[in-house]
């Protein structure tokens, strides 16, 4: 092994150093058409009319569709994850509104043109007449019995209603030292990546075959949803995923746009092209949450039962994954600590706001940010530190396996260990040190702790979520090495990473192999990018299929050095008699042999240099236990977060002073790739935790429609942040590796929340929200000091 | 329909373009260099920035007909014959990018940012790349790139 465990640079590197990386918006088809779309401004109203006369009479214009056009043509879109299977509600989700809206931003109408402007410019001619409905954005209003329903087939609002956890938390309250109840809640943010969503939908008329090229995660299931949608033969479909420039979980399959531009493409018989602006970008939400919880610590420090009531705003429905997010917010307290009462009920409620979609950390992140606070109230209710209580109630490295209360398998870890690093990073004793001398003059500096557990490479029964993989390896007469992998990479370069594995499994060197990705008529039939899941079951199924040729090549090689196959090795390039390394034959030879003289020397194999196989992780179990819990993840990253901010009480601005994070994700096949999703996940929670937030207007209209008023995190804005490892392996996985990816949202976000309610404690803050941007801290310091 | 007239990494062209076009409309559709991308159309993410007569401009925020005369370098323009520029070089061996598509603006900046100044503070690194966002690598790894560009090409002088 050679390979595995090196940063190797990115193997797309110097296609997207000298600009000839072809995401969606690049490719251009003959007769290409460019689409446009018209939503609503409405929240929740009947339609009652749509003129599209103006529209087709504009310059350039082909086709106006509405929405009872588009019915006509089209079946609902099937949900990603259906409720259903969840115990929850479906609704009906059309590409195009039929009847009325449901949030302001859904599509209504759409316009094909030549151009892109004459489409854009057709779409503001189209007139929708709208009967106004009541209208609710709040998911508590949501909740109340006279709440405006947005699906009149249902009896409320509600999407999910379900109890997670075990235990008695009744009896652990009224036997605890300690009882804190407290609300927080965890404001709207969006994943925003640079790249916004696009698609490029091509007719074959001929053949009746339809092509779409997208920026998506998740192509096979493209695949199968606009098979039902659109009524075809998946067979007659292909999907291409574009080079895609970042997802985060935005380019999971559902949006109604997919459904639509291929509609567009057929009714029109030419290639269309929709690229999504970054307003339309700007709809879908990532998470909104209100916990109220109740915990119970006794004197030592020990907590021993959490009760969390949660309500989760999913704004209106659709057929993307994010509704399911809040499941995990409740299955992942108490996340990394030893609570042996765990209740929480989970609301997940339909609001007439736009839709959330599957956003990294896929609401683990509510949950750690809930568990964090938690643990900060009961060191603060015991007068004790945050680091002790931590370390009273974090899993020993001893109980692995461990099922927590909610019924996760935990694979592995070593939680306390991941402290003891990160307080010694932080040199925490000098550090609080430091903080009573600034507090003395004046100057405010907080610490803050939080531990992040990130369940990977899910499984959800009777889902598109599926936990194990398909790889193909395939080596060429040349003895070059096309791998045609399931699991897709928005940019993180798991391919890369692909790559390496099967350059030792193989004993190829790197530069021999290819990684294809995303394209269903290439790639065997897999489930894409999300929870983490590409090292764990795309780098296990391409270990399990390079094995398989490898194994072919080293009975040939063998034969053609005159050995017998166990005495051969396959290595840098070459099969070579283990005990006379000097004795070798290249192993473009050996494939040369193998499929030239399949009657001579490789006579006694079978002539296919290719493997298919698939991976399916140790962990996982849907056969629910004595308590009814299942356990969907083979295995659980998990870091510790410390962020040093330094808030200044009459601004209320909040500066990022240090960040240090010690990180666990097991076996790491790519040092450098795994750091920098690390970096990033960090950073998109810090922007969660200070600056990010969706606003609306009072009538649902989004107010921050653009990066001047979302404001992600900027270099300036960032400490230089630390990254440490720590390595416990899964005894689940291929190579003991966790997934990477994910792990830094929730617990950064935490951290920093944390960091902010220490710096205020001579004021008696209450850290109950993020974000936290300056009017809030200075709400906060003010409520708290008129108590 | 204007005529415009650009050098474009060192190649004249002339292009014919609606006096309301934007530049990086321009440079995708017209000159046919899809490097430069397109990310808000606001002037705030700077993954369509170029260079206008050495500067960096975000190609979104400047009409197509007011580069007339104007030299561009966009991300096509930066590796020679004999490979890659310095700083797309250090780019690659120091991850400073993950997906790719902010990364145009982010070379560019960071190219303008060492002719200016060959050895920069870290302060001037982070100031130089504020304009640019990137949602994948928290800028750690971009800083540290441009970091080893400046020390490779004061080394190479």
């Amino acid at each position: 092994m050679t390979s595995i465990g090196t940063s190797a640079r990115k193997a797309d590197g110097e296609v997207l150093l000298t600009g000839r990386g072809r995401f969606v918006d690049d490719h251009v088809l003959p007769g290409m058409r460019h689409a446009a779309i018209v939503r609503s401004d409405r929240a929740h109203a009947r339609i009652t009319g749509v003129d599209t006369s103006a529209a087709e009479r504009a310059p350039g214009v082909e086709l106006v569709l509405t929405g009872d056009q588009a019915a006509r043509h089209t079946g609902p879109i099937p949900h990603f994850i259906d409720p259903a299977a969840r115990g929850g509600r479906r609704a009906e989700v059309r590409c195009l509104a039929v009847g009325k809206v449901v949030h302001a931003g859904q599509a209504v109408a759409a316009v094909v043109a030549r151009t892109r402007r004459e489409a854009e410019a057709a779409a503001l001619l189209v007139e929708v007449g709208y009967a106004p409905l009541p209208h609710v954005l709040d998911a508590d209003e949501a909740l109340l019995p006279d709440a405006p329903r947005l699906y009149e087939e249902w009896p409320d609002n509600v999407i999910l209603h379900n109890h997670y956890g075990t235990g008695d938390v009744d009896a652990a309250l009224a036997g605890a030292d300690l009882v804190v109840t407290e609300t927080v809640r965890i404001g709207r943010t969006t994943t925003a990546p640079i790249e916004p969503r696009g698609y490029l939908a091509s007719w074959d008329r001929f053949d009746e075959s339809l092509t779409v090229y997208g920026s998506v995660q998740n192509p096979h299931q493209l695949r199968w949803m606009l098979a039902r949608s659109l009524d075809l033969d998946e067979t007659r479909i292909r999907v291409v995923t574009a080079r895609v420039g970042g997802s985060f979980g935005l380019k999971m399959q559902g949006h109604p746009e997919e459904t639509l531009i291929c509609l567009l493409s057929r009714l029109t018989e030419a290639p269309v092209k929709w690229i999504e602006d970054r307003r339309e970008c700007f709809l879908s939400g990532a998470r909104e949450q209100v916990h109220r919880v109740t915990v119970g610590a006794t004197n030592d420090g020990r907590i021993v039962a959490v009760r969390d009531r949660i309500v989760a705003n999913a704004g209106a429905v659709t057929a993307q994954p994010g509704w399911a997010m809040p499941n995990m917010s409740a299955t992942t307290l108490a996340s990394g600590y030893l609570v042996p009462n765990v209740e929480a009920e989970l609301h997940v409620v339909a609001t007439n706001k736009p839709p959330l979609n599957a956003a990294r950390g896929f609401g683990k992140d509510g949950a750690h940010f809930v568990m964090e606070r938690i643990v900060d109230l009961v060191a603060r209710g015991l007068g004790a530190d945050p680091a002790h209580v931590r370390r009273v109630n974090l899993i020993p490295a001893g109980r692995f396996p461990f099922r927590t209360a909610t019924g996760l398998n935990i694979d592995s870890g070593d939680f306390p260990g991941l402290l003891d690093k990160a307080l010694k990073a932080l040199e925490y004793d000098t550090l609080r040190a430091r903080q009573r001398e600034l507090r003395d003059r004046g100057r405010y500096l907080g610490i803050g702790l939080a531990f992040e557990l990130t369940p990977e490479s899910a499984d959800g029964p009777g889902t598109f979520v599926s936990g194990f993989d398909v790889t193909t390896v395939r080596m060429n007469m040349s003895g070059g090495v096309t791998v045609l992998t399931g699991v897709t990479s928005p940019g993180g370069g798991n391919d890369t990473a692909i790559a390496q594995i099967v350059s030792d499994e193989l004993g190829v060197p790197l530069g021999w192999i290819q990684v294809v990705q995303g394209d269903t008529d290439r790639c065997p039939s897999g489930f894409g990018n999300f929870s983490g899941r590409g090292m764990v079951v795309g780098g296990g199924s391409a270990a399990l299929a390079a094995r398989d040729v490898r194994a072919k090549l080293a009975v040939v090689g063998a034969r053609m050095l005159g050995v017998a196959p166990e005495e051969a090795e396959v290595t840098g390039g070459v099969v070579r008699v283990a005990a006379e390394p000097e004795r070798s034959v290249a192993v473009p030879d050996v494939a040369a042999a193998v499929l030239t003289r399949a009657f001579a020397v490789a006579s006694e194999v079978e002539p296919v240099l290719e493997a298919t196989r698939a991976f399916k992780p140790g962990n996982i179990d849907h056969v629910p236990d004595e308590r009814g819990r299942i356990q969907p993840y083979p295995t659980y990253s998990n870091c510790l977060h410390a962020a040093v901010v330094e808030v200044d009480p009459e601004t209320g601005v909040t500066t990022l002073a240090d960040f240090v994070m010690v990180h666990d994700c097991g076996v790491v096949i790519n040092p450098a790739l795994v750091e920098g999703q690390a970096h990033g996940a960090i950073v998109m929670g810090l922007g969660a935790a200070l600056t990010e937030q969706l606003s609306y207007d009072d009538e649902g209209r989004l107010l921050t429609d653009r990066f001047k008023s979302y404001l992600l995190p900027r270099a300036g804005d960032l400490p230089e942040v630390r990254l440490e490892h720590q390595v416990t392996p899964s005894p689940f996985t291929m190579y003991g590796n966790k997934g990477a990816g994910e792990a830094g949202v929730g617990g950064a976000q935490a951290a920093v929340a944390n960091a902010v309610e220490d710096a205020l404690a001579p004021f008696g803050v209450t850290v109950t929200q993020v974000p936290l941007p300056a009017p809030v801290v200075l709400d906060l310091i003010e409520r708290a000091t008129a108590k | 329909m204007t005529r415009v007239n650009v050098t474009v990494n060192g190649r004249a062209r002339e292009i014919d373009v609606e006096p309301a076009k934007l530049l990086v409309h321009a440079v995708r559709e017209d000159l046919g260099l899809t490097g430069t991308h397109v990310g808000c159309l606001t002037g705030d993410c700077g993954a369509c920035t170029v260079r206008i007569d050495g500067a960096t401009v975000k190609s979104c925020s400047v009409l197509a007909v007011s580069a007339e005369g104007a030299q561009i370098t966009t991300v096509e323009g930066l590796a020679g014959p004999g490979g890659l520029h310095p700083v797309q070089q250090a780019f690659w061996d120091e991850f400073g990018f993950q997906c790719g598509y902010c990364l145009p603006g982010m070379l560019l900046t960071a190219c303008e940012l060492l002719e200016d100044d060959p050895d920069p503070t870290d302060e001037a690194i982070t100031l130089a790349v504020n304009g640019n966002l990137c949602r994948c690598t928290g800028y750690h790894a971009v800083k540290r790139s441009i970091r080893c560009a400046a020390d490779r090409m004061r080394e190479g002088s």
